[in-house]
């Protein structure tokens, strides 16, 4: 009938579902839904009524109600079925128990396409399930964790069901199960902790495990039983059926293991197949529909709590990385930079996730947290995944086996989970987790599940080993969770948008003090302006008045004071609107010959000083590359300064040389005046700042500010050392364009 | 109405003042009409063209209100009759953008109003010297 050859090539679809074969415990009979004519019956009927099932074959159904023991009122199967359609659901009925030739059996009724699977078992059962269920239950919800609720479950079936061995198997990743609960007979080896491959359980298995919640195998060395049937083409699909023959190699599979009865619950999460509660029995064992049934109840029981348990601990773990997302939000709005919120305080960065490390670069600083490598290999690492991924996030269990570099120090980082912070993608926050070397016990040499059969041939047999086969599993960390993931994006997203709003907040901040430097420019030059035509008009009255001849004396005295008030203010004017005049002016680069210019400049200087005994002394003057208005005036203040702070020495000296130095050129000026006490340092280059030494001697306190203003228009440096009474050096630097 | 020998423009009174007394150092035949703002100074230059007297220099502040000095300089050096007159930029600015402006609109001259008295006097010694003496020699 299944003439579906298996082999090692198809044996993942082997069509397991319609195997043309039941278990031999029970009889199976299949009427058709319109007709009820019995169109599928098993050969072995005639071990449990006196007629041979090649002569049901064919015959309506109300035939077989002979065999039915009738103790009380008038019973036909064709009455159950009738009541089975009209409550749409067979739910209710299954199991009817019934009795033949004085035996008791269930009837259970279920559907396929257009069938009616009856299936015949007997009762074993001497004692009522429910009490106990209740009881199991309420004890296996006891365990508070995970693992202890699961041990909990593996006692109460073990109670329920006395297999020899309960284990509950849990479905991992990658397909591959474990034993993560045991409870069996003392005096069998624990199975406890061992690994199956993924190949064990084969995929349309798996599949059948979520449609049918309990699967029995009573006996592994019984011969199944034929079903027989006129419908040579089409096989009876036995999904839904509890007789289900078992596939050749899942039951040699078992011998090899040594187990004669095999009964399985499945334990569904969010309509996945987490794993199964696995009953093995070393010698053959049926148990009723109504302990199945029972047991399938403890399985749903646990499939709920897990679910809920397991949402419990995962929820903690948000709840905790949304907790940090949230503090470290606070600390970012309080604390002033960045790195140091989120890696200064108690809660860090580092607890964002579960991992052991942290690197976060950013502004061309790296800051590490926690257990890192060295701060070489990161800065290599950073490079590398800037340039092999676009991704914002990017993460890996198992890094050395991408990037060959991290092997070096893969025991501190084989896995990485990385973000980008900012649009520059030189920025990012790296977390590591540390190598976990970890021993996989498998049952048996996974990658040798087949043995070769004598002919040489690769043959069904799966394998027969079941002896405890370690593997080391390395290069690898613990798996990023996806809670993990996602915390790492929330806080991706908080750190961005504090960067944005910071950079907004520098941009305003700045566009504020443009402006009001463009205001106070405006308004001094304005203010300079307009004071300058009333002083011009008091001077000169003041002169005209000097003129005439009824003043006497005195009033001359007067009036010579006048003017000399006007001329000090007049030149204060000058000094301020040239000031004003550095910061509204655009700067136009030449390139400046300073040999020429500082020809014009003595010339002018040592007239208006009458700096007639001062020395000057020139040495290398480059040219500069700069506004050449501007510069003059940047030389014409510094060596008028020189000359005017040295006129008390004895043979003043004012030293001019300049040099190259890296990208810039530097000018230095240099006499042997009075100095500047370096209490002031700071204060010389303020605007109207003048030195306590310096009271007898003209000045404004402008023209520092002026050179100063200059200079960092045109992007350089000015700077000077002093020393009180031997004398200054100012320093001025241009970049070397 | 007599034909000035130098036709000012001024707003500042008080400048306008020092100015008069100045040219009278300088020379105390020289006649010197003073206007004070860009409209008036307007008519008035409308009238030479129109009588056909013609000053023998032009002195303009730069900064007037209404009409800028500029604004006159322009209008001068359109009106065929007057466009020949010197005239000369007289500002308290030091600005060299303005007085690139004043040559680029044709000024034959852009002086800085001197501080003080005495250099009012010597500037205009020297301006006359330029523009009574030799330049009328040139012609």
């Amino acid at each position: 009938m299944n003439n579906f050859s298996v082999d090692l090539t198809n044996c993942d679809r082997e069509p397991i579902h319609i195997p043309g074969k039941i278990q031999s415990h029970g009889f199976l009979i299949a009427v058709d839904q319109s007709a009820l004519n019995i169109s599928y019956i098993s050969e072995n009927i005639d071990l449990f009524v006196k007629e041979n099932a090649k002569n049901l074959l064919n015959k309506p159904l109300a035939q077989f109600n002979t065999f039915i023991d009738q103790d009380g009122p008038e019973f036909n199967i064709e009455d159950l079925l009738k009541l089975g359609v009209i409550k749409k659901s067979f739910d209710a009925i299954s199991p009817h128990p019934l009795s033949i030739n004085g035996k008791p059996f269930y009837l259970i009724i279920s559907a396929a396409h257009n069938y009616w699977l009856l299936e015949f078992e007997p009762v074993t059962l001497q004692y009522d399930i429910q009490s106990s269920i209740g009881r199991s239950a309420s004890a296996m919800l006891k365990g508070k964790s995970v693992s202890a609720l699961l041990k909990g479950a593996a006692i109460e079936v073990k109670k329920l069901i006395n297999y020899d061995r309960i284990m509950i198997y849990k479905f991992l990743d990658d397909g591959h199960g474990e034993v993560v609960a045991e409870e069996k007979e003392e005096h069998l080896e624990p199975f406890f902790g061992l690994h199956y491959p993924a190949s064990d359980i084969p995929k349309q298995a798996r599949e059948l495990y979520k449609l049918n919640l309990t699967r029995l195998i009573a006996d592994v060395n019984t011969e199944d039983s034929p079903i027989l049937t006129f419908n040579e083409n089409e096989p009876l699909d036995l999904t839904n059926g509890s007789l289900r023959a078992v596939s050749p190699i899942h039951i040699q599979y078992l011998k090899n293991m040594g187990v004669f009865s095999s009964f399985s619950i499945s334990l569904i999460s969010h309509g996945e197949l987490w794993g199964l509660i696995a009953c093995h029995n070393y010698s053959p064992k049926f148990i009723d529909y109504k302990a199945r049934e029972g047991s399938k109840l403890v399985g749903q029981i646990l499939s709920s709590a897990l679910e809920y348990r397991q949402e419990e601990e995962d929820i903690e773990i948000v709840e905790k990385f949304k907790n940090t997302a949230e503090i470290l939000a606070q600390y970012l709005s309080r604390d002033h930079y960045l790195i140091e919120a989120i890696t200064n305080h108690d809660e860090s960065i580092l607890d964002i996730t579960q991992a052991s490390g942290v690197a976060i670069i950013f502004e061309n600083t790296l800051k590490t947290l926690g257990t890192v490598p060295n701060e070489e290999d990161i800065k290599e690492l950073a490079q590398w995944l800037k340039k092999s991924t676009d991704e914002t996030v990017y993460y890996t269990h198992r890094l050395s086996e991408i990037y060959s570099p991290s092997k070096k120090y893969k025991n501190i980082a084989s896995g990485i989970l990385a973000c980008t912070i900012g649009k520059n993608s030189d920025e990012m926050i790296i977390w590591f987790k540390p190598e976990q070397i970890s021993t996989v016990n498998w049952a048996g040499n996974p990658d040798k599940p087949v043995t070769p059969s004598e002919n040489g041939l690769l043959s069904l047999s799966p394998r027969k080993s079941f002896e405890t086969w370690s593997q080391v599993v390395n290069n690898t960390s613990e798996r990023w969770l996806p809670e993990e993931v996602t915390s790492v994006l929330r806080i991706r997203e908080i750190i961005i948008s504090h960067i944005n709003k910071r950079a907004n907040e520098i941009r305003l901040l700045n566009e504020k003090l443009q402006a009001a430097y463009e205001e106070l420019d405006t308004f001094s030059y304005t203010i300079s302006h307009d004071l300058r035509t009333p002083l011009t008009s008091i001077r000169t009255y003041a002169e005209l008045l000097l003129k005439n001849k009824s003043i006497d004396d005195q009033g001359k005295k007067m009036l010579d004071r006048i003017l000399t008030g006007a001329d000090k203010m007049n030149f204060l004017i000058k000094e301020i609107l040239n000031l004003a005049r550095v910061g509204r002016s655009d700067i136009s680069f030449e390139t400046v010959d300073v040999q020429k210019l500082i020809n014009d400049i003595s010339t002018e200087v040592w007239t208006a000083f009458k700096a007639d005994n001062a020395e000057l002394i020139l040495g290398h003057l480059p040219t500069l590359s700069g506004d050449k208005t501007m510069i003059a005036q940047v030389f014409t203040n510094l060596i008028g300064n020189a000359v005017k702070y040295s006129s008390m020495a004895q043979n003043p000296k004012i030293e001019v040389d300049g040099y190259l130095d890296g990208g810039e050129i530097i000018y230095c000026i240099k006499d042997n005046g009075i100095g500047i006490d370096n209490r002031y340092y700071d204060r010389v280059f303020e605007l109207f700042k003048r030195m306590d030494n310096v009271k007898d001697i003209e000045g404004t306190g402008v023209g520092l500010a002026i050179v100063k203003r200059i200079v960092e228009r045109h992007n350089g440096r000015v700077w000077f050392e002093s020393q009180l009474n031997v004398g200054s050096t100012f320093y001025v630097a241009f970049k070397n364009k | 109405m007599k034909t000035p020998d130098i036709f000012y423009v001024e707003d500042d009174l008080d400048y306008a003042f020092f100015m008069q007394s100045a040219v009278q150092e300088v020379k105390d035949t020289l006649n010197l009409t003073i206007v004070e703002d860009g409209a008036e100074a307007l008519q008035r230059l409308q009238s030479f063209a129109e009588s056909k007297t013609k000053p023998k220099l032009i002195l303009l502040d730069l900064n007037l209100p209404g009409l800028s000095g500029l604004d006159l300089l322009k209008f001068i050096r359109d009106i065929p009759y007057l466009k020949s007159i010197p005239v000369i930029l007289f500002s308290t600015s030091d600005n060299p953008a303005d007085v690139k402006a004043s040559i680029e609109f044709g000024a034959n001259a852009y002086l800085t109003k001197p501080d003080g008295y005495d250099n009012l006097v010597k500037c205009l010694h020297s301006v006359h010297d330029f523009w009574f003496n030799q330049h009328l020699r040139l012609n």
